[in-house]
């Protein structure tokens, strides 16, 4: 964001004024046609940011369409009429050796995914959140056990125990999936969101915050919480894409629930079927490219939401010519 | 006192006077491009004598660092040079490579930055250090290069056992004594200092200012003294130019500024030092706040704040808010950037 | 009503060193038996350089720290013992703080108008409805005009000097007694200084507010205390009138940091003679003056016994054997 300063207008004296009127803006307030949240709009800013969001958004918009783009809710139709299909306008993304439509898998795939990362990704920031910043701001032996706590499950490689535990549970469903995952992730963020707590506990605005009289819990919601709302926001994607990772690849260990329809099984069911060795291309690079590309944006988003906060990160190019027309325009109606 | 560090030959005060070792001219810095593009350095026209110590004095914002940064020729993107150019020696540096700019850095002009004493290497022994960076401009013995080192904490003041010290080990006064040492290691005929003394405490500023002083009379290098204090330019400088908004304003002797201020905005800042002896009154400073650079004022970009732009006055009110005043002598070495004062012939 | 506000007695504030020997702890002795009086209408410098516990003595008058000995009394009431959180909020309605860096002052994600508010909602200075003209007015008496517009900023868009101003504003906001600015103007440029001053003037003389200005900068306390404290390595080495201080300064140190301070005034540049030795707290200091490795003046006596504060002349006081002898240590030398 850039630094405006105002512009002075007159200049009312008295030693101790000093002119500090602050201009008016120009331009009397923009014009809007869409309520964007501000938000959204700023991570829209950065290139990086447009790529990601519009994956992103477009794949939760394939996830959404399920119902409509694939006749059964499943998914995995199995119509060994139509099977080891190539690409056709019938089956667009082909059919696997049992004769599941692939694009299906896909787009109810999505679905899973999507939901399972953000599921995932909400539980373990939340946790997150919650510990790593009271730990900090308490001090004291409550840091010292919630630091104990979050050390322990630092430690703990997640796909080795969610193998572990997956094997164990007899339920391999989205939300034991979800838990489990949520639970391996949740103390990697705790620590960093730990940290950047204990550096805004030390602001000045904190204090004064303090020495205004406010309590600690307003302090914590009120004035910590706020400054950090861009680290936790990047604590969600991260954990969302890893999320969507590790699922994958549990199922494609063949760890996950076989009859669903995910990206990974559909994976699990090519290699089982040798589609490589088969020339069935189709059964594992679609599936394969919706993981690859849904994570890309992810990060995509990360690395955004990372230029907004580090100016310094942006590089200085000159407008892309529809950038420069859509500004002249712009100020022309201002 | 040996001469560790190779004293220039002494000059006398008119060759001095006409050895012009750095000139700015026209020098105009912008950052970032388009529509978002901000003019930190406009035009400048600035000339460091050989043996001189100069003074660049200006508030935040002003467009001083920007400046030290061409001279050294380390601007970095978003940057860039768009007009004017920098003769060291009537040699252009804008027009060398890389190879050439490498040698000049540190060897003719070297630079002291705004809390440098906070760049040293904290894992690095300060004898180190100074091999580091030996050893990356000439070809010296590791053992040549500390026992240098040793003698050039020395000179600076400071004991020669600390050269297998830490960074931490030393206070902060004395950090910045060792990034002075550091500057002058390879006898520069320049020094820059950005902001030198701003994190110390007085005290210590002003022995560090006294030490400067008094290498400076020995080795005769030249010094280009950049920081907000107009006060301790008063003392230390021999030749004074006011920055304000990317350009000089106005530059002068510095016993003459003292005494006869011209610009607005000059005045307004000898106005802002409370005196700590004589006799004490209110004082105005000066009101309002510097311009966005990226959306400068027409005109006199000072013309917002001063006190003598005034609409009654309609001619006069016309130019300073649409021409902008350029830099004249209004007596033998002193330079006016002001509508208001006349010019000599 | 009473005119002093703020009786600070032997405030005293250690902090654990990490360097801990075996058995014993050891500590840092920021702020060591430091007394004065802030009195409404009057502004007390208390000047001294980093480290020397200026700024530890406004944190522990804020009640950012708790002082590890201390007798403060507020009005005549003694609330160094009071710790029930109606106490503390009673305290913080009286007696508020300024800090020194205005970028970090001010939650940068919340509007100038939701400074201003919390602390008139905490201690419910007004009435809801009130809210909104109370804010307008605390901006206008700092000078930030067109109220309205500055209160729906964010920090990021004002300057620094304006920052500040919006600082003070919340400090004012609870109408204060006491108001405890550390180092307000240091992180400002040098032209906006002065407005900060000023207006530290004004508030002074019409709202009778008892100023404790801590700042590092002679010329700056000169322009608006009526008294000065000087401290080093946590003790307070002389006090007295501002004019006083400066115009015949006791003690070596306070002699030192005068001749130190740039004085265009002058035709050329002074020359001080400096010997090693740090301003900052020390760890464990033996008894004696804690100045003597850099004095000019010291005697046997300046090393082994700490000097008493002793009021040489009318109000101002100095810690120092040769200058400001103590009765007893005099008498002794009499009759030797």
């Amino acid at each position: 964001m850039s630094q405006i300063q105002p512009a002075t207008l007159d200049i009312v004296d008295d030693g101790a004024f000093a002119g500090q009127i602050v201009g008016l803006p120009r331009g009397g307030g923009k014009r809007r046609r869409l309520a964007v949240p501000g938000w959204l709009r700023l991570l829209a800013s950065t290139p990086k940011g447009r790529v990601g969001l519009t994956i992103v958004l477009g794949m939760v918009a394939l996830g959404l369409a399920a119902p409509l783009l694939v006749r059964s809710s499943a998914g995995t139709d199995f119509s060994l009429l139509d099977a080891r299909q190539g690409p056709s306008w019938h089956h667009l993304f082909g059919t696997t050796d049992q004769g599941s439509d692939v694009f299906a898998q896909v787009v109810w795939g999505a679905r899973r995914s999507l939901a399972l990362g953000a599921a995932a990704g909400a539980i373990a920031t939340v946790l997150a959140t919650m510990l790593g910043v009271f730990a900090a701001y308490v001090g004291g032996v409550v840091d010292d056990i919630l630091n104990l706590i979050t050390n322990v499950f630092f430690v703990i490689p997640p796909i080795p125990l969610l193998i572990a535990v997956t094997a164990f549970l007899h339920t391999r469903g989205m939300l034991t999936m979800t838990l489990v995952i949520a639970t391996t992730l949740w103390a990697f963020e705790a620590r960093i969101l730990r940290g950047q707590a204990l550096t805004l506990r030390n602001r000045d605005f904190v204090l004064a915050a303090k020495v205004a009289g406010e309590s600690t819990r307003r302090i914590v919601f009120g004035e910590i919480l706020p400054n950090m709302i861009s680290r936790i926001a990047a604590a969600f994607v991260l954990v969302f894409y890893i999320a969507i990772l590790v699922d994958a690849g549990l199922e494609f260990l063949g760890l996950g629930d076989m009859t669903k329809a995910s990206w990974g099984v559909a994976l699990y069911w090519a290699t089982v079927n040798s589609a490589m060795l088969q020339g069935e291309w189709w059964a594992f690079v679609f599936p394969g490219l919706a993981i690859g590309i849904t994570v890309l944006g992810l990060t995509l988003i990360l690395a955004g939401m990372d230029e907004i906060s580090n100016p310094r990160l942006r590089a200085m190019r000159a407008p892309s010519r529809l950038a420069r027309k859509v500004r002249a325009r712009a100020q022309e109606s201002a | 006192m040996t001469n560790v560090v190779e004293p220039m030959a002494e000059v006398t005060a008119t060759e001095r006077r006409s050895e012009v070792l750095v000139e700015l001219r026209g020098l105009a810095v912008e950052y970032g491009f388009g529509d978002r593009r901000v003019r930190a350095v406009d035009g400048i026209d600035l000339a460091i004598h050989a043996g001189e110590v100069v003074g660049l004095a200006g508030e935040s914002g002003c467009g001083k660092s920007t400046v030290a940064n061409a001279v050294m020729q380390i601007l970095r993107p978003p940057a860039h040079l768009t007009r004017g150019s920098i003769l060291f020696r009537g040699d252009d540096l804008t027009l060398k490579k890389r190879e050439e700019l490498r040698k000049y850095r540190w060897r003719n002009v070297s630079m002291v930055f705004q809390s440098a004493m906070n760049s040293l290497n904290p894992v690095m022994r300060v004898g180190d250090q100074f091999v580091d960076m030996m050893q990356a401009h000439q070809h010296v013995s590791k053992k040549a290069a500390l026992a240098r080192a040793a003698e050039l904490l020395d000179v600076v003041g400071i004991d020669k056992r600390r050269v297998r010290a830490f960074p931490h080990e030393l206070s902060g006064g004395m950090r910045q004594r060792v990034i002075i040492a550091l500057a002058l290691a390879l006898s520069p005929e320049l020094l820059i200092m950005d902001e030198p003394t701003t994190a110390l405490d007085v005290i210590v500023q002003r022995e560090i200012l006294q030490q400067v002083q008094d290498l400076q009379r020995d080795l005769h290098f030249a010094v280009l003294f950049i920081t907000h204090d107009l006060s301790l330019l008063l003392e230390f400088a021999d030749r004074i130019a006011i920055m304000y908004a990317g350009e000089i304003v106005e530059s002068a002797p510095s016993a003459r500024l003292h005494e006869n201020p011209q610009h607005p905005y000059t005045r307004g800042l000898m106005e802002s030092f409370p005196p700590i002896s004589g006799p004490l009154q209110r004082l105005a400073g000066i009101p309002g706040a510097p311009p966005d650079l990226a959306d400068p004022p027409s005109g006199c970009l000072f013309h917002p704040r001063c006190p003598l732009c005034l609409p009654e006055e309609a001619a006069m009110y016309a130019r300073q808010t649409t021409e902008r005043p350029r830099l004249r002598e209004v007596e033998r070495d002193h330079f006016v950037a002001c509508h208001r004062v006349e010019g000599v012939a | 009503m009473t005119e002093t506000s703020l009786d600070v007695r032997h405030l005293t504030k250690h902090f654990p060193a990490d360097s801990a020997r075996l058995g014993r702890r050891s500590y840092v002795h920021a702020v060591d038996d430091v007394s004065f009086t802030l009195r409404r209408g009057r502004i007390t410098a208390l000047v001294g350089e980093s480290g020397s516990g200026k700024s530890t003595v406004a944190r522990v008058l804020a009640r950012l720290y708790e002082p590890t000995k201390a007798s403060v009394l507020f009005e005549g009431r003694d609330v160094s013992s009071e710790r029930s959180r109606s106490a503390l909020r009673r305290y913080r309605s009286q007696v508020q703080m300024i800090f020194q860096d205005p970028f970090g002052s001010l939650n940068p994600v919340k509007t100038v108008r939701h400074h201003i508010e919390r602390p008139l909602l905490i201690h419910g200075i007004v009435a809801r409805d009130e809210l909104e003209e109370r804010v307008h007015d605390l901006l206008t008496t700092v000078g930030l005009v067109p109220p309205e517009h500055v209160a729906a900023k964010y920090p990021h868009e004002l300057s620094g000097g304006q920052r500040q101003r919006v600082a003070i504003a919340r400090t004012l906001a609870v109408e204060p007694v006491v108001l405890l600015a550390d180092e307000p103007t240091s992180m400002l440029d040098v032209s906006i200084r002065i407005g900060i001053l000023n207006l530290m003037l004004k508030l002074k003389e019409e709202r009778r507010i008892a100023f404790l200005y801590v700042t590092h900068d002679l010329a700056c306390a000169r322009y608006v205390a009526d008294e000065i404290l000087v401290m080093y390595a946590g003790q307070i080495v002389e006090q007295g009138p501002i004019e006083a201080v400066l115009a015949d300064p006791l003690h070596p140190y306070t002699r030192l940091l005068l001749s130190a301070v740039p004085d265009s005034g002058l035709g050329e540049s002074k020359r001080i003679e400096v010997r090693k030795g740090l301003a900052s707290a020390a760890v464990d200091p033996p008894d004696g003056c804690r100045f003597v490795t850099r004095c000019p003046l010291a005697i046997d006596v300046c090393s082994h016994t700490t000097p008493p504060l002793v009021e040489a002349r009318s109000e101002h006081a100095a810690r120092c054997h040769v200058t400001a002898p103590s009765q007893s240590h005099a008498e002794k030398e009499a009759v030797r």
